[in-house]
């Protein structure tokens, strides 16, 4: 039995310590932020390293009771869907820290990188988390340092923004909360003995009966969606992304939306079949509206921040799109364009933020011509702009063609998979036209005079970038180690989604 | 001689509260305001002591008393609110020149009544207990004689305050005229013989839930509650938004659950809708509030609604009562602590911080705030702290009741009261300060204090299965 994934959560703790002994100096707590991240950037491709692939079931586990007297336990392990997740979650955080520590915030860096350290520990539980309780528990942690991260170091409507963002996101939780004790109490045994660990609730979801299943469906899937976000849950996501830090929006983009991803199909998916049937036509309208939607509005945005924002909710519509035609191209393509997004969304975001504080300008109109003084810049930008759009050989190519392949095959009555699947391509397009356009304008054209002395990416920049960059053109054109990694918990899932035993019940 | 050992940890407490009316006459001002919190707090922990070692369970006084696991849980509970509330309290109290000895005294004064209540076997014992808690909290409410709004509160307080316990006594009565007896068991056994319920019980079950109502401040029983908080001094409104309340619901627990346990389907019904009002009610009218203090008087109203939920869930069993009584430990510790924050700025009268008084706090007093965001991170009911883990074991049996209903309205509320909780946050956070801001008084003993709180807080968030191990084994007694 090994401790890997209980040192993941224990890294970011042990950091505060020394950050906390260090509060009053700026470059000491810099440097234990960016080598805690480190660290925990580290141990987590160790633990990539002790995956044996092809195995489907829960690995690294470790259990140890915590609230005996309820039956819960801190239990923790990971499967083919959460292990590239979490080495992902911690590359971001790196990321974000080290640009951060680069001179972008200015006021109160020690609580910033506290309000970080305590953001890592509750996204990295969030993905190995097996116990509904402890998965809540960490899934809100999330909350407050993101909270503080928008409300303190954020633009200049930052209160509204991340009131927003809580309440939204606190909303869909409690309602999830009542979910999980509606969970917990059905599934007593005839010794009322009562659990949340996943494994044992797979074994005993028999006991779910329809109507219970369809309402606590619906509770999760409230949370996950406004997690994600869904249209029409997302109105919060553009306005947290604009008033966000840079750092900030590239972890709330890259790791907290997949949060809500996660959460279908770990929990929503296989432990309510019925309810995942019932409600799948609302669920697979709604993926595909946001695929449109957001490709639309994000055309017509006049602020760079706010289109590579909606580009998101675009994004986050194939990643539900994936999970909810239950098949397994579907969720495979679905789990790799959540890291892809996390890698390609997570560098815009950062790009948008060089951008912001060498021109101080965030409106399309107002930049122009930045290729002629940028070249490294340009360059990077516009790979991560073209895997955004899903070009081949890039990484977003290679999600978006999976899902829409299994989206075809989808069998749906009335409307099957033939209808959907040509709207959701539509959405491939039109995020090549409003991608391509905002390219245009912000890089060619005239250059303002203004710009001309501005210097290109600097060393710590390309820093933050070239992993991202590297890891982009790599699962675009190798993603077959990684679709190896995640196929065999995927099919797991997608089995016990659409168990027909469960079926029966439904027709009935 | 055993009933006395059994009643032990009480009489300790009113010997602190004499010794202290006693020590203020003999020492200087300035001695007393040093010695004073002290004898409290080291007599209210021999009283703690005694309560842990505790007599036997068993009747004592010819069965008007019964120490049980229910009445030692709440007997600790009482005893640790007011070592608190006397910890925060020493800097206000010279500040504002409150007597400190009649402050003091009056805390142990009341603390004694909240613990007799806890372990009434008997309406009369319960009764008796309720007054010896409410009357020094209408004198702690106008302890500040020169200032117009402790006078309102104290008196508002004081009026309904009568008229509930009038009402409650009318109530008991009724129930005497039922059964015959006095006593919880007894009533229990005459109204379990009888069944269903007749006109008479109906009277008494209702003159009994509305007098009760009014001191834990149920709405629509609550209108009380806000200007007596309000009015009274910052520290003793943080006692008396947490010791009265826990004993209230003792009170509710006993009487209810205890002797009126076999009307269970009558009244769990109605408080399942007085609930569900009063946590909507009092979060709704907290939104609108610009003064933390009037808010929190609010939000404590609203508090009182997810506890009553719990009561009305009684039917789920022995979790019913272990999240009344883990809930109100846990909102003991963050309501007291929030209030307690407030210490922090000198304002003249009684009078609370305002949020715009609050623009950066944090950069002022940055433990003081740390400390309040932490208790009302807890109060909305986010992990990992107390507050999280209290929600969650009060939703559980509320559910099993088969009151989902009621269940969505508690996370829904929690959603209402994410927003004016963290509005202080954001004051105390995201704002500069600027402005005409009130002084920020530096007090040891309240930071030392606080410190400990919000650790508890946090510590007995995430490891809390040995405290709601204790309160399920305190609410045992309660089911038969």
């Amino acid at each position: 039995m090994t401790h890997i994934l209980s040192l993941l959560v224990v890294i970011p703790i042990a950091g505060l310590i020394p950050l906390w002994a260090f509060r009053s100096d700026e470059r000491a707590a810099k440097q234990v932020a960016i080598t805690t991240t480190a660290v925990e950037l580290a141990v987590s491709l160790w633990m990539l390293t002790q995956f044996r692939v092809g195995d489907p079931g829960f690995q690294l586990k470790e259990q140890v009771g915590w609230l005996p007297s309820l039956g819960i336990s801190y239990f923790v392990g990971v499967d083919g869907i959460s292990v590239l997740l979490v080495p992902m979650t911690t590359l971001l955080t790196f990321v974000a820290v080290l640009y951060s520590c680069g001179g972008s915030i200015k006021t109160r860096i020690p609580e910033y990188l506290t309000a970080f350290l305590l953001l890592e520990i509750g996204m990295v539980g969030v993905f190995i988390a097996l116990d509904l309780f402890l998965f809540y528990v960490f899934f809100e942690l999330m909350l407050i340092p993101m909270y503080l991260i928008i409300g303190i170091w954020g633009g200049p409507r930052r209160i509204y923004a991340t009131l927003k963002f809580v309440l939204f996101t606190l909303a869909g939780s409690l309602i999830m909360l009542v979910g999980i004790v509606a969970v917990y109490l059905a599934s007593a045994d005839a010794s009322g003995t009562r659990t949340l660990a996943l494994p044992e609730l797979l074994d005993i979801r028999g006991r779910f009966s329809g109507d219970f299943q369809f309402w606590v469906f619906l509770a999760f899937a409230l949370a996950f969606a406004i997690k994600l976000p869904m249209v029409p849950f997302h109105t919060w996501l553009p306005d947290a992304h604009v008033e966000a830090p840079t750092a900030g929006s590239v972890v709330l983009a890259g790791v907290l939306l997949k949060a809500g991803g996660y959460g279908f199909l770990r929990f929503a998916l296989p432990l309510f079949p019925i309810g995942v049937q019932a409600w799948l036509p609302v669920l697979i309208l709604l993926s595909v509206v946001a695929i449109l939607y957001g490709a639309i509005v994000s055309a017509v945005q006049k602020d760079l921040k706010k289109l590579v924002a909606y580009s998101s909710v675009a994004h986050m519509g194939f990643v539900t799109l994936g999970i909810f035609i239950l098949n397994l191209q579907g969720g495979v393509g679905a789990v790799l364009q959540m890291l892809n997004h996390g890698f390609v969304t997570g560098a815009l975001f950062l790009f948008v933020g060089i951008q912001y504080e060498k021109t101080h300008r965030r409106m399309i109109a107002d930049l122009g011509g930045l290729a002629n003084m940028w070249p490294l810049y340009t360059t990077f930008f516009g790979v991560f702009m073209l895997a955004s759009l899903g070009l081949p050989g890039l990484n977003g190519f290679v999600g978006e063609f999976l899902v829409l392949l299994g989206t075809f095959r989808f069998p749906g009555v009335p409307l099957g998979g033939l209808f959907w699947g040509p709207l959701a391509a539509i959405g491939v397009i039109l995020a090549a036209v409003y991608l391509l356009w905002m390219f245009q304008r912000v890089m060619y054209g005239p250059v303002r005079d203004a710009y001309r002395a501005l210097p290109d990416l600097s060393g710590l920049e390309l820093a933050c970038a070239v992993p991202l960059l590297l890891l982009t053109v790599l699962l675009g054109v190798f993603p077959q180690p990684f679709i190896a990694i995640i196929e065999p918990s995927v099919d797991q899932v997608i089995r016990l989604a659409t168990d027909p035993s469960f079926m029966v019940a439904v027709t009935k | 001689m055993k009933d006395v050992q059994a009643v032990a940890p009480e009489i300790i407490v009113t010997v602190v509260a004499m010794l202290i009316l006693v020590a203020d006459a003999m020492l200087g001002r300035r001695r007393a305001a040093t010695l004073l919190p002290l004898i409290t707090v080291a007599g209210l922990l021999i009283a703690l002591a005694s309560t842990l070692a505790g007599a036997p369970a068993g009747r004592y006084f010819h069965g008007f008393v019964n120490v049980d696991a229910f009445a030692t849980f709440f007997r600790a509970v009482f005893i640790l609110l007011a070592i608190f509330a006397a910890l925060v309290s020493p800097e206000y109290l010279a500040r504002r020149r409150v007597p400190a000895g009649e402050y003091y005294a009056i805390i142990c004064f009341s603390t004694v009544g909240a613990m007799t209540i806890a372990l009434s076997a008997d309406l009369i014992t319960l009764f008796v207990g309720l007054e010896t808690m409410t009357i020094p909290i209408y004198v702690l409410a106008g302890i500040q004689r020169s200032d117009r709004y402790a006078n309102e509160a104290a008196l508002k307080y004081f009026l309904l305050g009568a008229f509930s316990s009038a009402l409650l006594l009318y109530g008991f009565v009724w129930l005497y005229g039922i059964a015959g007896s006095t006593d919880f068991t007894a009533i229990a056994t005459v109204l379990a013989a009888q069944g269903i319920a007749t006109g008479p019980t109906i009277v008494a079950l209702a003159l009994v839930t509305v007098g009760l109502g009014f001191k834990a401040a149920v709405v629509p029983f609550h209108q009380w509650t806000p200007d007596a908080y309000d009015g009274a001094p910052t520290p003793a409104t943080a006692f008396m938004s947490v010791g009265p309340k826990a004993a209230a619901f003792a009170a509710i627990l006993r009487v209810l659950v205890g002797a009126l346990g076999p009307l269970g389907a009558d009244w769990a019904a109605v408080l399942a809708v007085l609930a569900a009002v009063t946590m909507t009610g009092g979060n709704i009218v907290a939104l609108v509030q610009t003064n933390t203090k009037r808010m929190l008087a609010y939000s404590s109203i609203a508090h009182t609604g997810y506890i009553l939920a719990a009561v009305a869930a009684a039917k789920a069993g022995p979790s019913a009562g272990a999240a009344v009584l883990f809930y109100l430990f846990a909102y003991g510790l963050m309501n007291l602590g929030a209030f307690a924050c407030l210490l922090y700025l000198d304002l003249e009268g009684t009078r609370g911080a305002t949020l715009d008084e609050l623009n950066g706090f944090a950069r002022r007093a940055p433990l003081g705030a740390l400390a309040f965001a932490v208790f009302l991170i807890s109060l909305t009911g986010i992990p990992p702290t107390i507050g999280f883990v209290a929600k969650f074991v009060v939703i559980q049996p509320v559910l099993d009741a088969g009151l989902a209903w009621l269940a969505v309205v508690i996370a829904l509320n929690a959603v209402l009261a994410a927003f004016y909780y963290l509005r202080v946050v954001v004051h105390m956070y995201m704002y500069e300060p600027e402005g005409a801001l009130p002084p920020v008084v530096g007090a040891r003993g309240l930071s030392a204090s606080l410190g400990i709180a919000s650790l508890a807080v946090l510590v007995l968030g995430i490891v809390p299965n040995s405290l709601y191990e204790w309160a399920k084994a305190a609410a045992l007694p309660l089911v038969r």
